[in-house]
């Protein structure tokens, strides 16, 4: 038989696939592998593969065109997870070969609600077994998830601050110009646990920087978590079981600017979420402010207290002197009463007193002496 | 300044002198010193939220350059 060149036998495999496949397209649901984003050409080569007992036994190679480079771009935005080796997908494809590159799958969309509720019954998962493996440090009571870290009692003010993020990240910036600049002047002491917070890793060497701040945790009131700003992607470290667990039964209370307005990660669950690194950094300044306004308030009461303690002894001793003043012998003779003395001593009792009797009846300025003559019963005119 | 006064500890007794004075528990001979007392409490939280502590200082100071 006549060999045939080798361009007419492949050919022939394109004309045999291009029949059967052109202008269909398929969902199919693989995992992807080999992942190779070209952004500069806004192109991605990658792998679709299936495994059985961890073997592979069906590979076939895919790529993003430019025009569909932003499927995975939204795919990012969204989901927060880095379109990676590894993840699960469910997409549209077209079945193409090449003579020279042979056979691809063309993906044209990513189904986002597979992801989204992959991802979401990954986290659901997670959070499931942190509550039934974790009953001392974990509860979930009316969709609150109630735990040992969440729910630890708060220092009186937040000064010592242990901040895990990346370093020079927007997230560190913010907080810390939110936090130095503050209008109060309050000053903060922020020692920095600088590590990577996204990718693989991440869960892992973030659970070493809070083991580090445990290790002297009598100097510090709250450890800080921020990420923020900048991409958006990969929040997976923050879903991450042990990490999440070692989150909750955490002694410090922990406070979290993670930043993503879309998705609440385990991390933020466990601890105390505050969405952005600027607002966890406001309200450590309002919380301290809040804590000078109560001192500010007992101070204005105490020495409002002051004042009146002074006030009304005053004026106890200003009635005290008019109740003296009043009854002195100088008001009562000036009044016209007189004192009548017998030997230098006042009479109060007129038994003492008869016929013959000297007496002196002092008066306002003189003293008038005289001998009694006649003693008369008299009935008191002046009782009140 | 005691060395072992805490947030906790002023803002807890500064609350007792107020309840004390509001109850008409100060006796006016005490009085003088009940007002040192809270200036000294009251001075204590706002200088601390205004000045660093020197240990924590000292642990930033210990922390290597990256």
């Amino acid at each position: 038989m006549e060999p045939v060149k080798l361009s007419e036998l492949v050919g022939r495999i394109s004309d045999a696939i291009e029949n059967r496949f052109t202008g269909k397209r398929f969902w199919i649901t693989s995992e992807i592998t080999d992942v190779k984003k070209k952004e500069s050409v806004r192109r991605c080569y990658l792998k679709f593969i299936e495994k059985e007992n961890n073997y592979i036994n069906t590979e076939i190679r895919g790529v993003f065109w430019a025009n569909y480079y932003n499927e995975i771009e939204n795919f990012e935005k969204i989901t927060g997870q880095k379109f990676s080796d590894g993840l699960k997908i469910t997409c549209n494809v077209r079945v193409r070969f090449h003579p020279r590159y042979g056979l691809n799958l063309d993906v044209i969309q990513i189904d986002l609600a597979y992801a989204l509720g992959k991802l979401e019954l990954e986290k659901q998962q997670t959070l499931e077994r942190l509550v039934k493996e974790n009953p001392a440090i974990i509860r979930l009571i009316d969709g609150q998830y109630i735990t040992k870290n969440n729910h630890s009692k708060l220092p009186i003010v937040f000064q010592k601050i242990a901040l895990i993020t990346a370093p020079n990240s927007d997230g560190q910036r913010d907080f810390k110009q939110e936090i130095e600049n503050n209008q109060h002047n309050y000053i903060f002491s922020v020692k920095e646990f600088l590590t990577q917070i996204q990718g693989d890793n991440a869960s892992k060497l973030i659970l070493q920087q809070l083991k580090l701040i445990e290790k002297s945790k009598e100097n510090f009131d709250a450890v800080v978590i921020i990420r923020g700003g900048g991409s958006q992607i990969d929040f997976k470290p923050f879903d991450d079981y042990d990490l999440a667990k070692y989150v909750a039964a955490f002694p410090i209370p922990i406070l979290t600017g993670i930043g993503h307005d879309r998705n609440t990660s385990i991390v933020d669950l466990m601890a105390r979420q505050h969405k952005t690194p600027t607002k966890v950094a406001t309200l450590i300044i309002d919380y301290n402010m809040s804590f000078e306004s109560e001192i500010e308030d007992l101070k204005e009461r105490f020495f409002q207290g002051v004042e009146e303690l002074i006030k009304t002894d005053k004026n106890n001793l200003e009635s005290i002197k008019r109740i003296v003043k009043s009854s002195s012998p100088t008001t009562i003779l000036k009044k016209g009463f007189s004192i009548i003395t017998i030997n230098d001593k006042i009479i109060t009792d007129p038994k003492s007193i008869k016929a013959n009797t000297q007496l002196k009846t002092i008066l306002k300025n003189k003293i008038i002496h005289s001998k009694v003559t006649q003693k008369t019963e008299y009935e008191n005119q002046f009782d009140i | 300044m005691k060395t072992n006064l805490t947030y906790s500890k002023a803002y807890t007794e500064l609350e007792k002198l107020v309840e004390q004075i509001e109850d008409d528990k100060i006796q006016l001979d005490t009085l003088a010193d009940k007002v040192k007392q809270a200036k000294k409490l009251i001075n204590f939280c706002e200088n601390k939220l205004r000045t660093i502590e020197t240990e924590v200082e000292q642990a930033i100071k210990d922390k290597p350059e990256n």
